[in-house]
């Protein structure tokens, strides 16, 4: 249930970097996991491919790179704008 | 297609904390010190804030946010100690009290007569250590019918603790429960723990538990 949280916490971050219509876009979500964090990180990816994938997301994947440390944290976000390369 | 990458090395906590900050804020503004009490379920969270209620009532307004699963059971029993508010947050599910509940629940609470604010957390020695309250410490009950490597096992609990209470120490007696080893590795995971040990059944050591608390409120107005 700890790491449900957490995973809701992952997800408001996402939708305060990138606006609702594209949150859909959203292909990737890397993460930071330290190893005194708390968290166990198999049952917060769990969480996360369950949340990343309904609405309003649709096909992100979350990606946990497991650093040393307390650390937690949101690293980056990938978006595919759906444009074709120029 | 075209992808692109937003950095955003944002701590996964942080939004908690900016919520903790001001829930910190306003409690030093009315100088009420705040203890988070937090334990696994029946270690007598609920008892010892019952008995301190009745001891303590008429000596120091004390108000207390109590925060359980499902149920207001604990808020009905403590309410019924004091004419102070007892605010229950039922979590619905979740397995500890956030920093917006906290917040939201003191709303309520009028902190300019309030001497002593007690969180009663969700009863869970793993979650609640993650998720700071804007309180003054963190305090562990950590009862006699537990194992003594409790520490050991849930070590973030106790290194974030600064205080931790043994409760019923009367079973001492009838339970294979060395003190002196539960308290030996609990300072192995945090040096600096100050320990009480109490019985809200027999009374024992709930004075040194009480000059605490007052020093804590004095201390406080004197900031």
């Amino acid at each position: 249930m700890h790491e449900m949280s957490l995973a809701l916490e992952v997800c408001a971050i996402a939708e305060r970097h990138v606006p609702r219509d594209q949150l859909a876009n959203i292909i990737e979500v890397g993460l930071e996991v330290g190893d005194a964090a708390g968290v166990e990180a198999d049952s917060l990816e769990f969480w996360l491919e369950t949340l990343l994938t309904s609405p309003p997301f649709k096909a992100a994947r979350p990606v946990i790179a497991r650093v040393t440390g307390d650390v937690l944290r949101v690293s980056y976000l990938e978006v595919d704008d759906g444009r074709p390369d120029d | 297609m075209a992808v692109r990458t937003i950095e955003v090395r944002e701590r996964v906590m942080a939004r908690n904390d900016e919520l903790a900050a001001g829930v910190r804020r306003r409690l030093a503004q009315h100088r009420v010190p705040t203890f988070n009490l937090v334990s696994s379920p029946g270690s007598g969270k609920t008892t010892l804030l019952e008995r301190t209620l009745q001891d303590l009532g008429q000596e120091l307004r004390i108000a207390v946010v109590t925060g359980d699963v499902q149920t207001q059971n604990d808020a009905d029993r403590l309410a019924a100690r004091t004419e102070h508010l007892v605010q229950a947050v039922v979590t619905g599910g979740a397995c500890h009290l956030d920093a917006r509940q906290v917040q939201t629940a003191l709303d309520v609470v009028d902190l300019a007569a309030t001497d002593l604010l007690f969180i009663e957390n969700v009863g869970n020695l793993v979650c609640p250590a993650s998720w700071d309250l804007g309180e003054t410490a963190k305090i562990v009950l950590f009862a006699v019918t537990e194992g003594e490597d409790k520490p050991a096992k849930y070590p973030k609990m106790f290194q974030q603790s600064r205080y931790a209470v043994f409760t019923k120490i009367d079973l001492l007696p009838y339970v294979p429960f060395d003190i002196a080893r539960a308290e030996a590795i609990a300072r192995g995971v945090h040096g600096a723990l100050t320990f009480f040990r109490t019985s809200a059944r027999s009374s024992e050591g709930l004075e040194d538990w009480y000059a605490f608390l007052r020093n804590q409120v004095r201390d406080a107005r004197a900031r």
